[in-house]
């Protein structure tokens, strides 16, 4: 249990606290304000893009548990599954967002859980985050559902922080929110999860879910745009 | 299938077809799929004669079902754009569009969904787009719509618009040219977005006014990036619409 809570640590160094799971963009236009509008966020982001995510993490752990000698680690089509979450993400800013932690986390990992999948993640010219997640959660002993659960962790954790930071919202009560979120958030895990081992053991990776979030999608491009932003998505 | 009559009315030559709902709009319960062969080389745009009002069934709860696949062959083009579809209060659809795109094939895939009739929230809608190229999934995108769930009327869904619109253009030689446009008022958000292959999507979300304007008059500036990377759109890409307040 341990390994798999140092992936939910957000002081692990993975580039998370440079994001705002789309937060500024929403906090610059006065479109989210307090906590009740974050809880508002989280929750409908959680089962949209969470899921998406989520389902991607868990996929990975699955693959990677499949894979777990060396010489199967490679043949695992980590390239296809990188394509499905590309295509699951309309967003170029998200899709950069993505890769960019995806390459932290997985220099962080490569020391940290230098299993055979990670090792074999190390061999894409980029990966997304997720899948980074969910191969590392399995070298740390996680099962599908919770490479699932963490994804959706920092779904909340990253989008709570910045708004706690860009609002001077009180932490308690963000505290008690992203609480509330969690709980609402298992089952969605727990789903996207069984999802994602169906679609490992078909080898299919175009039946992952495909939930997007219209506001979030374009206000990701438009926050590209700006200048003077404190995160980069 | 006791699904809604649409007839296929050719409107221009054999290149232009609408589609008309000949006994009134979906209902929910109905279950109506269409598929669409263009052969190599040919070009087909399919537009309908009105918006697509869905309303509820009388006797379910099952929301309509709209599954169309579109197979379009080797240097073939296609421009999908029929009206919005307009979701009352208390009904429900599930709209999926699948366009495989081969060898040297072109497609632009328009849609906008409103929720509710003028004074409605509006009811639920979840609709799908899969655009493959070459076999290759260029996009997999899923945009679920509730009048009446919070969460899909919040921050990470509409944000209490009423209106959401994406076109796509996908295949052979697609570049992302109109990439980096982008605006922002008080009645629509919207911005184009290169996709990790060939093609781009512009997404907009706003009033069902602003939003099909946007999408009609972006929609006249991918049909000029088909015509050559020289026409009028590269000519007005030096000054993409600025984030107002983008502080």
């Amino acid at each position: 249990m341990l390994p798999v809570l140092l992936l939910a640590d957000s002081r692990l160094p993975s580039g998370g606290h440079g994001h705002s799971g789309g937060v500024e963009a929403l906090v610059d236009r006065g479109l989210l304000r307090t906590a009740e509008d974050l809880e508002l966020f989280l929750e409908g982001r959680v089962r949209t893009g969470g899921r998406v995510v989520a389902a991607a993490a868990a996929a990975a752990c699955a693959l990677a548990e499949h894979a777990e000698h060396a010489e199967h680690a490679d043949r695992a089509g980590w390239a296809d599954w990188d394509a499905a979450v590309s295509a699951r993400t309309p967003s170029a800013a998200l899709r950069a967002a993505s890769r960019a932690q995806g390459a932290a986390l997985l220099r962080t990992v490569s020391l940290a859980f230098p299993a055979p999948a990670v090792t074999a993640l190390r061999a894409l010219p980029r990966v997304h985050h997720p899948l980074v997640l969910g191969a590392a959660a399995a070298a740390a002993g996680a099962s599908p559902a919770e490479a699932a659960g963490l994804a959706l962790h920092h779904v909340v954790g990253g989008a709570s922080t910045a708004a706690v930071r860009l609002l001077g919202l009180d932490p308690l009560r963000v505290t008690a929110v992203a609480a509330g979120v969690a709980r609402s958030a298992d089952p969605v895990a727990a789903e996207a999860a069984a999802l994602a081992v169906a679609a490992v053991v078909a080898g299919d990776p175009t039946v992952l879910p495909t939930e997007g979030s219209p506001l979030t999608d374009v206000l990701a491009e438009l926050h590209r745009a700006s200048e003077a932003t404190l995160f980069a998505s | 299938m006791h699904g809604w009559p649409v007839i296929l009315r050719p409107t221009g030559g054999d290149e232009r077809v609408h589609l008309v709902h000949a006994a009134g709009g979906p209902l929910g319960g109905d279950d109506f799929a269409l598929s669409v062969d263009v052969g190599p080389g040919a070009r087909l745009a399919v537009h309908s004669a009105g918006a697509t009002l869905v309303q509820p069934g009388a006797a379910t709860d099952a929301p309509a079902r709209w599954t169309v696949e579109l197979q379009v062959g080797a240097g073939a083009r296609v421009h999908w754009a029929p009206e919005p579809t307009v979701v009352s209060d208390g009904a429900g659809m599930e709209s999926t569009v699948r366009v495989g795109l081969a060898t040297g094939a072109v497609a632009t895939v328009r849609e906008i969904v409103v929720l509710g009739r003028h004074g409605q929230r509006g009811g639920r809608h979840a609709g799908t787009t899969h655009v493959a190229v070459g076999g290759v999934p260029l996009l997999a995108h899923t945009t679920l719509l509730d009048g009446a769930d919070p969460g899909l009327c919040g921050p990470a869904g509409t944000g209490g618009a009423r209106a959401v619109g994406t076109l796509v253009r996908a295949g052979a030689g697609v570049v992302a040219t109109l990439s980096g446009r982008r605006g922002e008022t008080a009645d629509v958000r919207w911005a184009w977005s290169a996709l990790d292959g060939p093609g781009e999507v512009l997404m907009a979300v706003g009033t069902p006014a602003a939003v099909a304007a946007v999408l009609d008059a972006e929609g006249r500036g991918a049909a000029g990036a088909e015509d050559g990377p020289r026409g009028a759109v590269a000519a007005e890409r030096g000054s993409p619409v600025p984030a107002p307040g983008g502080s």
